[in-house]
């Protein structure tokens, strides 16, 4: 199956489309199936649809909760979204689940801002990931 | 000076402690962010990185409602049917509603769940 390069490969064999997107307008399909087979058991397997299908909605999320940010900040007559502007979203549009870990997590990125030397942010997110963010917080056990 | 495996140690651990680095990319993540509308002029740098947990923390989420619907129809195999089940019975993902129509839901997903009851608070 040939690939267009640059243009969305959510199409499948039979013709449906997920929805046509760029490439670049969607997060990388390994990392997003990395993130699922995570919360998944061992021997789950994701069919490349679904996992295309995750690829849209996460894209979605961001356009969605960047533009109550945006909203936001263009009523507070402020140029740049920042972390504080995303888990005020976050909370807003009723993701509360996910805005209070956000702003632990925040918190502890900016207080490694602080301690270290710039470091690549790669590193920070690695450092920050290890301190007590858990996927647990505030969602309920799976089943 | 740093230390060697103050940052190697946590780098090969990840989350989890098993798998390695799981990050998305923030480049793309900025990309997408400011593909979102116009008004969206500059972004700080803690922004993408704070998203980059968000999404994963959403990814989780879907990703475990949509297998409940999986197991439901005692399968061992993820579809997007079982994706767009999910958002259907989530009252937080309306946003997704049209997104997973367009997809060509065919409609013989099982009834969607009281999903909302899933989390607790």
């Amino acid at each position: 199956m040939a690939e267009n390069a640059g243009t969305s490969g959510t199409t499948s064999n039979n013709g449906n489309s997920v929805g046509f997107k760029e490439q670049d307008q969607l997060l990388p399909i390994a990392n997003v199936g990395r993130i699922m087979k995570q919360i998944l058991p061992p021997n789950a397997k994701i069919s490349k649809e679904a996992k295309e299908t995750m690829q849209e909605c996460v894209s979605e999320f961001i356009s969605f909760v960047t533009g109550e940010t945006s909203e936001k900040c263009k009523k507070e007559r402020r140029k740049t979204v920042n972390g504080d502007d995303i888990c005020w979203a976050l909370a807003t549009l009723g993701l509360d689940d996910y805005a209070v870990p956000l702003k632990r997590y925040l918190l502890r990125y900016r207080e490694l801002e602080g301690e270290h030397k710039p470091a690549a942010n790669h590193d920070k997110v690695a450092i920050v990931d290890n301190c007590n963010v858990e996927d647990g917080d505030n969602m309920g056990p799976l089943i | 000076m740093r230390q060697a495996g103050t940052y190697s140690g946590i780098l090969s651990g990840g989350i989890s402690g098993k798998t390695g680095p799981h990050l998305l990319p923030l480049a793309r993540i900025k990309k997408i962010m400011k593909k979102s509308g116009e008004d969206v002029k500059m972004i700080s740098g803690e922004s993408p990185i704070v998203f980059s947990k968000a999404c994963e923390l959403f990814i989780k989420e879907l990703t475990q409602r949509s297998w409940m619907v999986t197991m439901q129809g005692k399968r061992r195999t993820l579809n997007k049917e079982d994706v767009a089940s999910a958002v259907m019975a989530t009252d937080l993902f309306d946003f997704l509603v049209n997104l997973v129509s367009e997809s060509g839901n065919s409609g013989e997903a099982p009834p969607p769940l009281e999903l909302d009851t899933f989390t607790s608070s």
